[in-house]
């Protein structure tokens, strides 16, 4: 997590302007809002009327021993109670209400917004922290509302009423009665920014207790093959310790707040009473003001004992809020032009017209790479590890923009497609299969109500993949777990290719996947892949030589620049970068299948 | 529970000081509400102000020393509860280190997690703040009915009528709330892995456009999410006005009732500030009262769910080796296996955890009659098809299982026979997912030996052909990884976890599927700088690619966890069977590229 950051979003907890952009979620709820406002000082009121009603039942009727003014005074006290009660309920429901209806809708725009960040947002930002901002964060929002911050403001209305009410009973005992006031005001400061540095250490330590946990067990093995058990014990130790040590800080100040202010509630009353004492032997004040400032103490120290948890849990969201909006106010960069092209068919023509590009500014991954695909054609893409081939592959669907030159697909700039109509028609594969929990089906359709288990079931079978999803316990709808951890790395490619083939694309990039996967489904994945490039525009990232076989023309591409284009045939007699290449790598790594190689290779030679 | 007291006990003496400092505070905080009567009765009498004076005196006196009595009496026992939370920490950690990697195939570690952060909270708000309110409420129940029975008996049972009723509501709430705590704890963990995959596929949503699926999955997980807070915060709104209202009855019930006792002279205003202040005192552990049922059914079952961590066995323990340690001996790395037979220990193992990817899943013998002899300083190939066993009897070699019929032996000796540190310690071990921590990568190359200095560190690097890789990082060695999108390749991991392995020095190398996304170039220059530099070591290697084995010393061929032919790669090709046809076809592209 980002130190600096936090640090410096303290700095303006009370920013305005993050309040006012949080009235935006709000406002659709207002009138709720407003019964909550209007509940609030409705609670004060019902609570303050309290002690003065009981003053008041002391010096009229108890003094005077009216048993039924007495009665009277009973019932009015009861009513004060009783609204006290629903008041503050209604006003913590409507609170609430408003709270989680407009932090759902906060969610959904983080999550709506997540998805059209442009793909560089998730190069630097690590998943873990988008997670943070759309749970954690938006929870301690959600824990200022619910653990009653906005009570603060009642609090407030409380504290100072009782103030003025006791000022205005006698002016001169309240006085005496807050004289501690101000040192009571200078301990809690001085506590508030205590406990806040140790709250907030204390939970650094335990989210580096839950990560060094988290991986430490995840990597068992690893920390077991190595017998590094005491070293990872001492590790864990270390920073277990530094936990219960915070703790015990946040104990020590907690315990001293609470004691301080419990003890100096009772002094205050005492006080009261001394000077109260002869006020009251001089006839100067009644009985019951002195019954009545008890009750007031009483109840003023009451939020004051709550003040420094709420201000904690206020200050952890305004940071939250801060956060969340930064999150919200993440430029969504490539977006589809007013009138954007969207076209019924795509013949699936592509053109690259001298096209630079960057990921970082002038760090050039790609320069002056021009070609042209025709409908129909499949290429491979050939190159060292870096040399933008699968940056051709993300520039095409628009996952970044390119700096200089342009791209075509049947004839149009991309920018002046319709983004989405676009990658509707460029299918993906790539080279690191994402499966999501769920079952199979979903996983091929990928939530796509339009297509039947009948159609997914076809583009399995074309591709291979019917044999093995048939052979799972519960076939298309069997569960798969996280990433598809219950199928091998074989299984998991031809899945990713029946889910491209079920969207049928007019033009398919392809990734092939680097690592090494058993030569039985080696087989199948090669004449799967055969299948996909039929029929239709197909750039290939090939790193199998019976790819590039298959492929119609191939494109080689060495630091950024196109430098050969051609047939394999062609290529390997002018001898240069693609021979090379084919010398060191796919000469070793090639295909299995005797169809698909051995006629080509033997003919070549 | 009976481990808890164990616990408890080792932390005896400060407890009994901590409930020493709350007996204390009890006893002050009670008598103040008898000496506020007082006062108020004097003034009420028109005693002289001095005789009140001293009165408010010795209040002021009591409110300070029960300030620091009760402060004592929190922290000492706030802390215990810390330190016991710590120790249970520890002493969980360093169980769970010793369990073999069969528990962890079936523990998700998410669950793991949740044991070691959640339960472990609730056992220490037990032993911190449960204890507190364990003992506090009866002492100050005792104290206050005793005073308050002194005064007026009607008026004590009329004002403490409601607080019965108090604790009987908190006590049902609590269970309530308790539910619904859990139901929205779920709701956002539901939540966090939802965004977790979404953003993780987020190239496959783009690239497919299905944002608007991923919208509605999300949007339905986020709906239930309100419906479930929405509940929660129902009746989490109930308590502070229940509170505050039962407490408020019991003053309604003190002016009515008591105040017509006063007109009748059979009280004093006194009794009635004494009868208020006691009621205040009684309120808050009272409700506290009614939670700490759930406080102690939660702790409860925490516990006992830890308790199930302890009572796991380690299944793979030291063997007698570990008293005459052969240390002064070094291992010179020849390897045996005879008859060895293994069957995963559980049945409920399922396919797809973490180690190896195609065993049979109920827990059959997934290795038969394996027997095979490596000799020192020789290396050896395994290959074979998907889930022939290759992994699994690697696996076998450190004692991540045990065998389940015949033996592993070093230089001769039953691999049983050595301490589990001095068998791994000789072991250098690859495996086929690189797992690195999020640490510097000068600590994930000396993981095994923290002393080693940066030139070991480098060396090793460079005979995994990594280096060059890792001084183009802007912190070169110093690189954390995983930090801000610090990401490696699937080639970068398996090669430093190589390094990682190499810098161990070990005499046996285990090297499992651990260069399958390196490019088959960068693979044979490592395999030929560990030829040329290492050639005491004991190898077993497992590779798809011809190439990677082809010069091994000899070549273990299994199928479906049998040894089906063992020989040279020049003697398989020769007598042409499966190996053959495992890798005819690349053995020809490379014969081909060759010529």
């Amino acid at each position: 997590m980002n130190q600096g950051q936090d640090e410096a979003a303290l700095g303006k907890t009370y920013d305005l302007a993050l309040l006012r952009r949080l009235w935006v979620y709000i406002r659709p709820y207002r009138a709720t809002f407003i019964v909550a406002l209007v509940c609030l000082p409705l609670t004060s009121a019902c609570l303050l009327a309290q002690p003065y009603l009981l003053k008041l039942g002391v010096d009229w009727y108890i003094e005077q021993g009216d048993a039924a003014g007495l009665a009277r005074i009973g019932l009015l006290f009861a009513a004060a109670l009783l609204g006290e009660f629903l008041f503050f309920y209604a006003q913590f429901q409507a609170t609430m209400l408003v709270a989680q209806r407009s932090l759902a809708d906060l969610r959904r725009d983080l999550f709506t917004h997540v998805q059209e960040l442009p793909a560089s947002f998730f190069e630097r930002t690590p998943v873990g922290r988008l997670v943070t901002r759309l749970t954690t964060d938006v929870d301690a929002i959600n824990e200022a509302f619910s653990a009653g911050t906005l009570t603060i403001f009642m609090d407030v209305l409380t504290l100072v009423g009782i103030v003025v009410i006791m000022l205005s009973i006698d002016f001169r005992l309240a006085v005496v009665t807050l004289a501690l006031l101000p040192p009571l005001l200078l301990i809690l400061n001085f506590f508030r920014t205590r406990t806040r540095v140790t709250y907030r250490t204390i939970r650094e330590r335990l989210a580096r207790i839950n990560a060094f946990l988290q991986e430490t067990l995840s990597g068992i093995m690893v920390v077991q093959v190595f017998a590094q058990e005491p070293k990872m014990f001492a590790e864990f130790e270390q920073r277990n310790r530094a936990h219960r040590d915070a703790n015990h800080l946040s104990n020590m100040y907690e315990a001293s707040l609470f004691s301080i202010v419990e003890a100096l509630s009772i002094i205050s009353i005492a006080l009261m009473l001394w000077y109260g004492a002869g006020q009251v032997g001089q006839g100067l004040v009644a009985l019951g003001t002195l019954v009545a400032f008890i009750e007031y103490l009483q109840k003023f120290f009451v939020p004051i004992r709550e003040f420094s948890t709420k201000y904690t849990t206020m200050q952890t969201a305004m940071t939250a809020v801060e956060r969340v909006f930064q999150l919200l106010d993440t430029p969504v960069t490539i977006t589809s032009p007013p009138e954007a092209h969207r076209p019924h068919e795509v013949a699936g023509r592509i053109d690259f017209e001298h096209v630079w590009f960057a990921y970082n500014e002038e760090e050039w991954v790609l320069r002056d790479v021009s070609f042209s695909v025709a409908p129909g054609e499949s290429i491979a893409l050939v190159g060292a590890t870096g040399a933008g081939k699968t940056t051709i592959s993300k520039l095409l669907n628009r996952f970044y923009d390119i700096q200089r030159g342009r791209i075509l697909v049947d004839g149009v700039d991309i920018r002046e497609w319709d983004m989405h109509a676009l990658r509707r028609r460029v299918g993906v594969v790539l080279q690191d299969v994402f499966l999501f929990v769920g079952d199979v089906a979903t996983n091929l359709s990928l939530g796509r109500t339009d297509l039947t288990l009948d159609d997914l079931q076809h583009a399995a079978q074309h591709v291979n993949a019917e044999r093995f999803i048939r052979e799972l316990p519960n076939g298309y709808h069997e569960h798969l777990h996280e990433r598809g951890a219950n199928l091998s790395a074989g299984q998991r490619q031809l899945l990713s290719f029946a889910r491209a083939l079920a969207y049928d694309p007019a033009i398919l990039i392809l990734d092939e996947a680097t690592s090494s996967v058993d030569p039985e489904s080696e087989v199948l994945i090669q004449d799967a892949l055969t299948k996909l490039m039929q029929n239709r525009t197909t750039l290939v990232i090939a790193h199998r030589f019976s790819t590039i076989q298959n492929a119609d023309r191939i494109i080689v591409l060495h630091k950024g620049r196109l430098r050969e284009v051609g047939t394999h045939q062609a290529l390997i007699a002018q001898r240069g970068i693609y021979w090379r290449l084919y010398q060191l790598q796919y000469a070793h790594t090639a295909g299995l299948s005797p169809a698909h190689t051995d006629g080509p290779v033997l003919e070549e030679l | 529970m009976s481990r808890l007291w164990s616990y408890i006990f080792r932390y005896r003496y400060r407890y009994a000081r901590g409930i020493a400092c709350l007996v204390a505070t009890a006893t002050l905080a009670m008598s103040i509400p008898w000496l506020l009567k007082q006062a108020v009765e004097g003034i009420e009498h028109g005693r002289p102000v001095d005789e009140i004076a001293s009165t408010v005196l010795l209040i002021i006196g009591i409110a300070l020393l029960q300030g620091v009595v009760r402060s004592f009496s929190r922290f000492l026992i706030f802390n215990v509860g810390r330190d016991i939370e710590y120790q249970l920490r520890n002493d969980l950690f360093a169980h769970l280190q010793t369990l073999s990697l069969s528990y962890y195939q079936r523990q998700p570690i998410g669950d793991l997690m949740s044991r070691l952060v959640n339960d472990v909270t609730a056992v220490r708000l037990l032993l911190g703040l449960g204890i507190i309110n364990i003992l506090n409420t009866p002492l100050y129940y005792v104290y206050a009915m005793a005073a308050m029975l002194a005064m007026d008996p009607v008026l004590t049972l009329l004002a403490i009528a409601p607080y019965p009723f108090m604790f009987l509501v908190v006590r049902a709430m609590s269970r309530q709330l308790m539910e619904r705590t859990l139901n929205v704890q779920a709701g956002l963990a539901d939540l966090s892995s939802r965004v977790q995959e979404s953003v993780s596929g987020m190239p496959v949503v783009r690239a497919y456009v299905r944002e608007a699926w991923q919208n509605g999955v999300f949007g339905t997980l986020n709906e239930r999410f309100k419906t479930e807070n929405i509940a929660l915060s129902r009746l989490r709104g109930l308590f502070p006005p229940l509170m505050k209202g039962i407490s408020g009855t019991g003053l309604l019930v003190v002016l009515w009732y008591g105040g017509s006792q006063v007109i009748a002279g059979r009280l004093s205003l006194g009794d009635l500030v004494a009868f208020m202040g006691y009621l205040h005192l009684l309120a808050w552990p009272t409700m506290a009262m009614g939670w700490l049922i759930s406080l102690y059914q939660r702790g409860k079952a925490a516990m006992q769910r830890l308790e199930v961590i302890w009572q796991t066995q380690p299944d793979i323990v030291d063997g007698e080796g570990n008293g005459a340690s052969r240390s002064g001996r070094t291992v010179r790395g020849e390897i045996g296996f005879r008859h060895v037979d293994f069957a995963y220990p559980t049945e409920d193992w399922r396919p797809g955890s973490r180690v190896g990817n195609g065993h049979a899943p109920d827990g059959r013998t997934v290795l038969h009659d394996i027997t095979f002899t490596v000799p020192a300083g020789k290396t050896v190939g395994i290959v074979g098809r998907m889930g022939a066993g290759k992994s699994t009897l690697v696996h076998l070699l450190p004692r991540l299982f045990d065998v389940t019929r015949g033996a592993i032996t070093i230089d001769g000796r039953d691999i049983r026979l050595f301490s589990l540190a001095e068998l791994r310690r000789c072991i250098g071990f690859v495996p086929q997912d690189p797992f690195l921590f999020s640490a510097r990568i000068q600590d994930n190359i000396a993981f095994s030996q923290s002393e080693a200095d940066g030139d070991d560190v480098r060396r090793t690097a460079a005979l995994a052909s990594v280096d060059g890789e890792i001084e183009d990082f802007p912190k070169g060695y110093d690189t954390v990884i995983g930090e801000r999108g610090m990401t490696l390749s699937g080639g970068q991991k398996q090669r430093l976890t190589l390094s990682r392995a190499l810098l161990a020095d070990t005499p046996i190398l285990v090297l499992d599927c651990a260069l399958s996304s390196v490019d088959v170039t960068t693979e044979g220059k490592i395999l030929q700088a560990l030829r040329t530099s290492t050639t005491e070591k004991t190898v077993l290697i497992i590779s798809h690619r011809v190439s990677a084995i082809r010069d091994a010393d000899f070549i273990v061929v299994l199928d479906a966890g049998r040894i089906v032919e063992t020989g040279t790669h020049a003697e398989l090709v020769e007598r042409g069977s499966m190996y053959t046809e495992l890798f005819q076809d690349q053995a020809l592209e490379e014969e081909l590229a060759e010529l």
